[in-house]
């Protein structure tokens, strides 16, 4: 495996460093800190990784088996510019969300979760690093007119609700939110990075690998902490109750869906070659992954309940409780789950349908908003994002806006065009025409 | 278990690996000990995830093998690969399970760079000693020294 690493032109560079050390101001301490949390690992670099060696054929749609674009001008105009914008927006929310980790950073209660979460900041500056690289390396002149230093002080500039394409404001609450977001949203950006490993791109299949073993690490940064969390929760912990976990998932969940863009579409990614599957079926792969993620955490809760239960054990309890027994005090609501696929939705194909967090379908606008806030973190409330579903919601089921206009007035969470897979990856974007969808 | 070698497959760790991995070791150590895999597992994967596998049989994970290339430690100055944990359910041994785990592991080090593969074996442990011969491993002139403290 070869790997060639470069850095920005110095004045893109030394631009990033100024960015840094205003928005992750923590990073020297990071770097102080290094080898107490991450001994004998190697430091963090801020470059770009380029994997050598990989695929030059496009291996999907309808260019499949010719030889991958090495440069943007070569590629025809629609897929070049749609890659553009992918890149561009990519970079912009890598960056934006570190903006949004940086506000509830400092209240973990241990230290550890919090320098990974820090680690994670820094290595998610990278991979917008990486994407400002495939920005600066190439000539995109042949879909935007906008010089290298505009595109990337336009991207640095970018600040929480100024992102591309509307707001970026899913705030963070606590904690709880740095390490959700990892575990949820953090996944659905590996599915992206996997996708965009076969880009037709050259570069950006190529940049793909290295942030791929990055977020691996992001995604633990997520796990362990709410396997720490259940296991303390089982143990009578009143910090983070199985109840402020179920709510988190309740949050994320179904912005992480809807990052996957509407069930129906997908198709010209795949026929560009930039993507090997539709939304559908990345997304039905994502639910069953968070679903094992989900009764795992279970699993630990029940054998830090019981310590005398064996593995087998423990499985057995889990589904006559999850069939709706009572095992030892047990109950179903006592455990987490995944909220069902069309509760609290407002982009794709369930977009504004009053369903609630187990299925259960209502028909009263009073008692489904009564039921959200029920079922979401209690300072989720008072979020202008929450507002803005709300006042949407309202109007859709009072018959004054159609769910899909409805839709289309509302920025969503997702990953543009599938570059970056780490939660700043995430940014609020319009679905595509459902015409795609064929 | 009626599944052959050839059912076997083989992937990169990953995070959601955990519950399985303890499940494994408690099977081989008869003892449940989370902790320790959450904090070992989050290291393997944060120094490269492609240099430690599970295998899977039968939609389960059956076996791990954790490692990594390092190079600068014990005079080793040459990218090196180290085999440094390993467990395979026992209802799924004699399955090649762990063979198959070093094949890949082991196509992992030379894409890293490595010309080596080294690991640590208690010499008592006649199983484990075969297992590393099988597969072209030989003693070493590193010796492995120890003392209380």
């Amino acid at each position: 495996m070869s790997v060639r690493t470069t850095t920005l032109p110095k004045p893109y560079h030394d631009a990033v460093i100024r960015w840094r050390e205003t928005f992750l101001p923590d990073y020297d301490l990071l770097m102080e800190s290094w080898e107490k949390f991450f001994p004998n690992e190697p430091k963090f670099e801020l470059c770009a990784y380029r994997q050598l060696g990989m695929c030059t054929e496009i291996e999907c749609g309808d260019q499949k088996g010719k030889p991958k674009f090495t440069r943007a001008a070569d590629m025809p105009a629609e897929p070049a510019q749609h890659l553009f914008g992918a890149i561009r927006a990519q970079a912009s929310t890598e960056f934006g969300s570190i903006q949004q980790h940086r506000l509830t950073l400092a209240r973990a209660q241990e230290e550890e979760e919090q320098f990974w979460i820090l680690r994670m900041m820094a290595e998610e500056l990278r991979h917008g690093y990486q994407m400002l690289h495939l920005l600066v390396e190439d000539d995109w002149s042949c879909v935007t007119q906008e010089s290298r230093a505009d595109l990337v002080e336009g991207i640095l500039s970018m600040n929480t609700g100024s992102h591309i394409l509307g707001a970026f404001n899913v705030d963070f609450d606590s904690f709880i939110d740095n390490v959700v977001f990892c575990g949820l949203i953090d996944r659905v950006g590996k599915y992206q990075l996997a996708m965009q490993k076969v880009s037709a791109y050259q570069p950006m299949a190529e940049s793909m690998p290295q942030m791929l073993r990055e977020e691996a690490f992001h995604l633990a940064a997520g796990v362990v902490p709410m396997r720490r969390w259940v296991t303390a929760a089982a143990k009578g912990s009143t910090f983070i109750t199985m109840v402020d976990l179920q709510k988190a998932i309740n949050k994320w969940v179904p912005r992480a869906l809807e990052m996957f863009g509407d069930e129906r579409g997908g198709g010209t990614n795949v026929r560009f070659g930039l993507k090997p599957m539709k939304n559908a079926e990345a997304q039905k792969q994502y639910v069953e992954e968070i679903g094992k993620l989900v009764r795992d955490l279970n699993l630990r809760y029940l054998r830090a309940r019981d310590e005398k239960l064996t593995h087998g054990e423990s499985e057995t309890v889990l589904d006559r409780i999850l069939a709706g027994e009572s095992v030892g005090g047990i109950h179903r609501e006592d455990l987490l789950h995944l909220p069902h696929a069309e509760y609290f939705r407002r982009r794709g194909m369930p977009a504004f349908k009053m369903v609630g967090a187990d299925g259960e379908v209502f028909t009263d606008l009073r008692a489904y908003q009564q039921h959200l806030v029920r079922t979401l973190p209690d300072a989720y409330r008072a979020s202008r994002d929450f507002r803005e579903y709300m006042d949407a919601l309202t109007q859709v089921a009072e018959g004054t806006m159609k769910a899909e206009e409805a839709a289309g007035k509302m920025p969503s969470l997702r990953r543009v065009g599938g570059a970056c897979p780490c939660s700043k990856a995430v940014r609020w974007m319009v679905d595509e025409p459902s015409s795609s969808a064929a | 278990m009626t599944a052959t070698t050839s059912d076997v497959s083989i992937r990169p760790l990953d995070e959601l690996d955990i519950s399985d991995i303890v499940r494994i070791d408690e099977k081989i150590l008869g003892s449940y000990r989370p902790e320790v895999w959450e904090r070992r597992i989050g290291y393997y994967l944060r120094r490269d995830p492609e240099t430690s596998v599970v295998a899977e049989a039968d939609g389960r994970v059956v076996g791990f093998m954790l490692g990594e290339v390092r190079s600068g430690e014990f005079g080793l100055e040459e990218p090196t690969g180290w085999v440094e944990v390993l467990g395979v359910d026992p209802e799924c041994r004699g399955r090649a399970v762990g063979r198959r785990m070093a094949e890949a592991i082991l196509e992992h080090f030379r894409e890293r760079g490595a010309k080596s593969v080294r690991t640590l074996v208690d010499g008592e442990n006649e199983e484990l000693c075969g297992f590393f011969n099988s597969l072209g491993f030989q003693p070493s002139s590193l010796r492995a020294f120890t003392r209380p403290i």
